[in-house]
């Protein structure tokens, strides 16, 4: 399995490089919307993008209207993680083809759960 | 919490508390005990535009900046560098101005975060409304909320 992080700070991108890495993922990251179409380009297939909104270049809204509209991606999961909190917001965005929608501040139980949610991460199984 | 024209002080101090626990630890709560702020230290800013117009700024002692980012990137304190700093108390800043912002009324636009070593002046039609004195790890943490002043009643 494989994520792509994107995110302008690099400290959320390795926050989350943490989180997805204990999950057995091997991780890609992009400090912007281009940067992260450019790995798309080239031939990365990831198996979700976790995604910040405010970036320079290329936001993240853009990003997956860009990523919806090429069917070459259709079957990567697309999970917005963001300060953004705006309801108008998190309906623009699952509305343009995002899959889940995290606020930023979270706790890694909070994206394992959507992750687990989405199919990409076993559930656990109460004993 | 409520939706509102001007943050309150206790909403305000929930989203701090909620950005530390998440991201620095909840055995290590921020604590609303103010101590002295020495002059110089790091100073994180972001603008609200649209429905609501604000600065929300962070401050923190060199020390303060110090224990933030390497609780944040998980790394030693010696290894951190102006760079990591700059990152991180960015971050910082950005998670604390979108929650205030999503307490507000009104479609509202995030800024990139803005942060340097020492004060980052508000834009002079700004008035300060909301001031948080607080404490981490011994170290003082200030965080200022500034808007435009009412418009004058006639």
């Amino acid at each position: 399995m494989h994520a792509l992080i994107i995110d302008d700070s690099r400290t959320m991108r390795s926050i989350l490089r943490r989180i997805v890495t204990e999950l057995g993922f091997e991780t890609t990251e992009a400090g912007n919307g281009q940067e992260a179409l450019d790995h798309l380009e080239s031939g990365l297939t990831p198996d979700i993008c976790l995604i910040d909104w405010n970036m320079p270049l290329m936001d993240g809204y853009t990003f997956v209207t860009r990523v919806r509209a090429d069917e070459r991606w259709r079957n990567v999961t697309l999970m917005m993680v963001t300060t953004e909190s705006e309801h108008g917001q998190i309906v623009r965005a699952l509305a343009a083809g995002a899959h889940e929608y995290v606020i930023k501040p979270f706790t890694p139980d909070a994206i394992i759960e959507k992750m687990e949610l989405l199919g990409l991460v076993a559930q656990e199984v109460p004993a | 919490m409520t939706v509102t024209m001007e943050p309150s002080l206790g909403d305000v101090h929930a989203v701090v508390e909620e950005v530390w626990s998440s991201f620095l630890g909840a055995e290590e709560p921020i604590l609303p005990l103010p101590t002295p702020m020495p002059p110089g230290g790091w100073s994180a800013a972001i603008t609200v535009s649209g429905g609501w117009d604000a600065q929300v700024t962070v401050q923190l002692t060199d020390p303060g900046a110090v224990h933030v980012t390497s609780t944040m990137l998980m790394c030693g304190e010696d290894d951190c560098t102006d760079e990591d700093l700059r990152d991180a108390l960015g971050e910082l800043v950005n998670m604390v101005g979108g929650n205030i912002k999503s307490l507000m009324a009104g479609a509202a636009v995030l800024s990139l975060p803005l942060v340097g070593h020492g004060d980052i002046s508000p834009g002079s039609h700004l008035v300060e409304v909301c001031r948080l004195d607080l404490t981490w790890r011994g170290e003082p943490v200030v965080v200022t909320v500034h808007t435009p002043p009412p418009p004058a009643v006639a």
